[in-house]
């Protein structure tokens, strides 16, 4: 089964520039773990803010989960779309401690439920014994973690994830790539990376593709691993 | 297709932000248009009577006191700013925020306390009387002049040119200055040739601002007697009850006040430099004896007159009148102006909030959005007052008949007889105040906590109340206080828009003034002067908490 289909995404942020994206295609099944490579400025971060419902594109059409969150005449609001999604920078909400974050997604369950879950999702990163940091007592993995957590809490249909190792140091990016794939894949969560390290990819996708910069429309290139 | 995209495009933003934003904007824009029409609307005689007779003279007063307090405005602040930033000397430290004091003075009550102390039996001619036997020429002395009203907008009103450029001064330009003097420049050849040139913006700034109060002011021109535009609004307004005039006047100072926008747009062109904003701050120098000296007594003669001295007059006549003032009623008009204060402050914060919300998708609705909602803060109070006056006038009589069923009588005046006409015409005046405040907040938090709030599953609305209302919080108190403090030391709105028989500190005092109860008139205008010095309070504290 398709989780998220893309056709033909189309967009530039002014009107008459041309495009960053440019009928870009393709979809990705339950259950996927799919890696999108491009370099600095290719549009990998606009390409998610258009999924997520933070952008508009101008022509195409995305569904999630077989229903349409936005074509040519319909725009489905970012909360409605059952999206997760971990930032560049993680924005974890700093007035609030790591608990508090995580159960931020939850409020439409019960207290019970919303509880189980909080445990569940901090055993899931290894994290049980923060939840009562803030955000700036944590280093940049453990911040990284968190915000896994507090994506996948909600379960939402695909999560997102926006250069997932651009924030850590690079001894300790090779761990957590393993870690990563595993929590992933104990969740059971279909998921699109962006990033533009090939070995992000190779560690942790079970395909990939690029959006390249060299072709003047930026076409999609379909590269299975 | 359009249609399809507009569909969508709407799908995506329209929401209550924006519905509450747009009758917020209908508000603010209605009487500043009610006025512009007044232009195009046939004059009567009386119109023709002051043009022919008077408004050459007004005109005249009006922009001789602009230029002249701007010019010394921006000498004033530019050389303070310099002086302090620049230089190590004693008592630096406490003159950086002892020169923004004297903002807290309004100028209207400045105005009176000067008066009075130059006058026969006022302090200064006592002394020279009986202390030196000197006798001095009364006109030489009076400061109830053109020349007395530059003086008391210049002590008073430097303070904006001052603060905008020291801010430039301390964050931007350490690394311009430092490299001058590397290169072996002397102190003074730094300062007019990289110092002033590129501070110019920032002086600019600060003068547009002084140009705005002293073009709105009534106190300080109506008690010295000098015709101004404004004055004359008031004049034909509560002399001759003509409305219409008054109004064409009003648009015709619109029309000024378009004119010196220009001018400062010419001057600032090509002049916003973008420098980094991560500059280190300037290290000052030391200064050494004479040199030393000499800037200690500039800044402390300029302290002096611009605060202390008044400050300490107003103490003394407030001494001899505080068993006849300090009573009940006293207590009943703090609470009026402090209610219709922060009421009034309350409902800025809550618009400026909503359009500053919205202002953060930048697109070219939220750009005018924005610039309408704050058009208010270069428009002098009066003309704001008769354009609310003049709305709500026309309100009522569209509304006569629902009075007439619910049996109020004919035609009567409910609107415009409610404080609500009052608060209307703060909140467009002051509109920017709070804008300016919490769009920096907004700034300064970013939107990505708000698009990690929506992608788990929150509203615009409920993403707001749980992410951004708790970091915004700072700015929204700093909003609420500025705001609060412009609102009381407000004078002509006030004295325009009040219902029948309301005061608060402002109209009290002036009107003690207006009566040569100048001694009963101090308690008042000290409590006005202890709520405004709380926006330099505020200043200090942010200020302190940035350094850490
Ligand atoms: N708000 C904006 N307005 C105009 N152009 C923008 C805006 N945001 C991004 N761009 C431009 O769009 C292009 C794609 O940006 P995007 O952030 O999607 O790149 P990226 O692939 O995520 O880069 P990086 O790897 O550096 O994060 C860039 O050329 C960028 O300059
Ligand atoms: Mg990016």
């Amino acid at each position: 089964m398709k989780v998220l289909e893309v056709e033909g995404l189309t967009f530039s942020f002014q009107r008459g520039e041309e495009p960053i994206l440019s009928d870009v295609s393709f979809s990705i099944k339950k259950g996927e773990i799919v890696g999108v490579l491009g370099q600095s400025g290719s549009g990998k971060s606009t390409l998610l803010r258009l999924i997520s419902g933070l952008e508009i594109p101008w022509g195409g059409s995305i569904s999630v989960a077989g229903k349409p969150v936005v074509n040519q005449r319909l725009f489905v609001q970012p909360e409605k779309r059952g999206i997760g999604m971990v930032f560049q920078d993680y924005a974890l909400f700093p007035h609030m401690n790591v608990r508090d974050n995580i159960l931020f997604g939850l409020n439409k369950m019960s207290r019970a439920e919303r509880k189980n879950r909080l445990n569940e999702m901090l055993e899931l990163v290894q994290m049980t014994d923060f939840a009562k940091r803030f955000p700036h007592e944590l280093s940049g993995g453990q911040q990284q973690r968190i915000a896994l957590a507090r994506a996948l809490a909600p379960k939402p249909e695909v999560l997102l994830m926006d250069e997932p190792f651009s924030n850590l140091d690079a001894d300790l990016k090779a761990s957590i790539r393993s870690e990563l794939r595993s929590i992933l894949k104990a969740a059971g969560m279909t998921c699109m990376m962006v990033t533009h390290d090939r070995k992000d990819v190779d560690a942790i996708c079970d395909r990939s593709f690029s959006l390249s910069e060299d072709s003047a429309a930026r076409k999609v290139h379909m590269q299975s691993l | 297709m359009k249609a399809n995209l507009v569909r969508r495009y709407l799908q995506k933003e329209l929401n209550g932000w924006w519905i509450i934003s747009m009758v917020g904007a209908g508000i603010i824009l209605l009487p500043i248009l009610f006025v512009f029409f007044e232009l195009f609307q046939a004059p009567n005689e009386n119109w023709f009577q002051v043009r022919d007779y008077l408004l050459q003279t007004y005109l005249f007063n009006t922009v001789t006191l602009l230029l002249l307090t701007g010019l010394f405005t921006a000498i004033l602040g530019v050389t303070l700013a310099w002086l302090t930033t620049a230089y190590q000397f004693p008592l630096r430290n406490f003159f950086r925020w002892g020169l923004m004091l004297p903002l807290a003075i309004p100028p209207y009550i400045a105005a009176y306390t000067y008066r009075t102390m130059f006058s026969y039996t006022g302090v200064v001619q006592t002394t020279l009387r009986y202390e030196f036997g000197v006798q001095v020429d009364p006109e030489v002395i009076s400061v109830s002049s053109l020349r007395g009203a530059v003086f008391i907008f210049t002590l008073f009103l430097f303070p904006y040119v001052y603060l905008i450029t020291k801010a430039f001064l301390e964050n931007q330009s350490s690394s311009y200055i430092e490299t001058a003097r590397l290169l072996g420049r002397k102190p003074f050849d730094v300062f007019l040739k990289i110092v002033l040139p590129l501070s110019r913006p920032a002086v600019v700034g600060g003068v547009a601002l002084v140009v705005f109060e002293v073009l709105s002011d009534y106190g300080v021109t109506s008690y010295f007697g000098i015709h101004t535009i404004t004055t004359a609004i008031f004049q034909t307004w509560f002399g001759m009850y003509d409305v219409d005039t008054a109004m064409r006047l009003a648009a015709w100072l619109m029309v000024i006040l378009v004119g010196m926008v220009v001018v400062e747009r010419l001057l600032r062109q090509r002049q916003r430099y973008h420098l980094s904003s991560k500059s280190k701050p300037l290290t000052p120098m030391k200064l050494r004896g004479v040199k030393a000296v000499a800037a200690l007594s500039y800044c402390a003669l300029v302290f002096g007159l611009g605060f202390a001295i008044p400050l300490l007059q107003l103490l003394s006549w407030a001494g001899l009148t505080f068993e006849k003032v300090w009573d009940l009623s006293f207590f009943i008009l703090l609470k009026q102006t402090i209610s219709v204060a922060a009421v009034s402050s309350a409902l800025i914060i809550i618009l400026a909030v909503v359009v500053a919300n919205i202002s953060r998708s930048k697109n070219v609705f939220s750009y005018f959005l924005s610039k309408i909602i704050t058009a208010g803060y270069s428009i002098p109070g009066a003309i704001i007052a008769i354009g609310v006056l003049a709305v709500f006038i026309e309100l009522d009589g569209k509304l006569a008949p629902v009075y007439a069923s619910l049996g109020w009588g004919e035609a009567p005046l409910i609107l415009s007889m409610s404080l609500f006409m009052l608060i209307v015409g703060y909140t467009i005046r002051f509109m920017a105040t709070g804008f300016n405040a919490i769009e920096v907040g907004f700034e300064k938090v970013g939107t990505k906590y708000l698009e990690a709030a929506r992608m788990l599953g929150n509203g615009r609305t409920m993403a707001f109340f749980k992410v951004d209302l708790p970091l915004i919080k700072g700015a929204l108190l700093s909003g609420f206080i500025l705001t609060f403090v412009e609102i009381t030391k407000e004078l002509p709105l006030v004295l325009l828009l009040r219902p029948f028989n309301f005061e608060t500190l402002a109209t009290k005092a002036f009107q003690y003034a207006k009566d040569e109860m100048i001694h009963e008139a101090a308690i008042p205008s000290l409590m006005i002067i202890a709520i405004s010095s709380l926006s330099v309070v505020l200043f200090y504290f942010i200020e302190k908490r940035v350094k850490q």
